[in-house]
């Protein structure tokens, strides 16, 4: 599997904690990151929350999608992440505090695609 | 200016809060007490302590406008754009700032108790939130959710939009009052009617249904009131004097400043779409066992794909 980084963050409670106004992110560990390296398999720009599917080769050979949780469409707008921006079959690497039960997801911190171009969710919540 | 930093730095801290107030043991720290008011908001605080009611202060501040003017469609200001508000959200007043410290609302023991056990759950991983399936957050807590915002002046009828939830408040100042004792029951976002002072525009807003100011922030009852003085004090800046009046809840009126932002959008790119929680189904946020918020299915798993 294309997992580049995965870990314990440390233990400060006051940093990191992921931005989701929407709901709680008690389902996500914010004391962990993981890192992964993918394609886009479909971007759901959605309301409340706008899920990016990833699919990521693991080391057998199989793949596994990943889902990476970001707010809804006009805050993505804001942060100049647009739909086009991550078609399907864009390669990137991609990074988020994962689920704490295990599954595939995590929410979304920051994606680089493969030509360089960083996308980071959070900063539409910047006000300008 | 809310930023995503910010934003988990102020979670943290009444999350924070709730553990040192509930630390076991001889050392535990006491959360820091609310910064000292400003002598300008000291005297916004004792403007809401002079009155008995929300109705009281409305009517007191009617009364100094001399009734108001009402609007035709030459006097409408202009507050069109899209606005957003500038503090994070998860204070309901700004001025609680420290990441330490607990809300500056002065409640009542059964509502600090309250506070007290929400914050300890949260910070034990507890925490849902009915708005994860998209029950709207209704007033007051309206006023200091996050996202994109939008005001709609008609001289008869002011609408307040927050993307969030598709949430309206609708605004009566044509003279109306609200309806009856008898006729009133709950709202979402509570019954709300008003007056121009100028340029700036007073509201009552009473009928709410009994909610909390946010997931790290106290409850309110249903007898919760509220009365707001919006004023675009310049071209970007929304002002809105906040007072909510709420006896099981609070032991005095709690005055807050809110402030919006108007967003820059040159490229017309911001725009308000619907929000529907069953749209995507790997938006759907339960409540589990241990009573805290989880995903249900996702559609990209092999285990959940439904």
């Amino acid at each position: 599997m294309t997992k580049i980084f995965g870990g314990a963050l440390g233990g400060l409670l006051l940093v990191a904690a992921p931005v989701l106004a929407h709901h709680s992110a008690v389902m996500f560990d914010d004391q962990k990151e993981i890192t992964v390296k993918g394609v886009v398999k479909e971007f759901q720009y959605t309301n409340p929350h706008s899920w990016l599917l990833v699919d990521v080769k693991n080391s057998d050979g199989t793949v596994t999608t990943w889902g990476f949780e970001a707010e809804g469409p006009s805050t993505l707008t804001r942060a100049g992440i647009r739909k086009s921006d991550l078609m399907p079959g864009t390669e990137l690497t991609i990074s988020g505090h994962p689920m704490r039960d295990g599954r595939p997801a995590a929410s979304w911190i920051k994606a680089t695609r493969a030509d360089g171009k960083d996308l980071d969710p959070r900063n539409g919540f910047a006000i300008k | 200016m809310f930023n995503s930093k910010k934003a988990a730095r102020a979670a943290g801290a009444a999350i924070l809060a709730g553990a040192l107030v509930f630390a076991a043991g001889a050392n535990a720290q006491q959360p820091k007490p609310a910064p000292a008011p400003s002598a300008e908001k000291q005297r916004m605080i004792d403007l809401g302590i002079a009155h008995k009611t929300a109705a009281g202060l409305y009517q007191y501040l009617k009364e100094q406008a001399h009734g108001g003017k009402p609007l035709d469609w030459r006097s409408v200001p202009d507050w069109t754009g899209v606005w957003t508000r500038e503090a994070s959200p998860f204070f309901w007043d700004p001025d609680q700032g420290d990441v330490t410290a607990l809300p500056t609302a002065k409640l009542t023991p059964p509502y600090q108790k309250q506070l007290l056990e929400k914050l300890d759950r949260v910070n034990k991983g507890i925490e849902f939130d009915p708005l994860s399936n998209c029950e709207p957050a209704g007033m007051p807590r309206w006023l200091v959710e996050p996202f994109l915002r939008e005001w709609v002046v008609t001289p008869a009828q002011t609408y307040l939009i927050n993307e969030m939830q598709n949430e309206i408040r609708r605004v009566y100042t044509d003279g109306r009052d609200h309806p009856s004792k008898d006729d009133a029951y709950p709202l979402w976002e509570g019954d709300s009617i008003g007056f121009w002072d100028g340029d700036k525009l007073v509201i009552h807003t009473s009928q709410m249904r009994a909610g909390q100011y946010q997931r790290i922030q106290p409850a309110y009852s249903e007898q919760v009131e509220t009365v707001e003085v919006w004023h675009k004090s310049d071209a970007s800046t929304m002002t809105v004097d906040t007072w909510s009046f709420d006896p099981p809840a609070l032991v005095e009126p709690w005055y807050a400043k809110q402030v919006y932002k108007k967003l820059s959008n040159d490229d017309k790119s911001l725009r308000i779409r619907y929000w529907d929680c069953g749209e995507n189904q790997n938006n759907t946020v339960i409540k589990n066992d241990e009573g805290t918020s989880d995903f249900k299915n996702f559609t990209f798993t092999q285990k959940d794909d439904k």
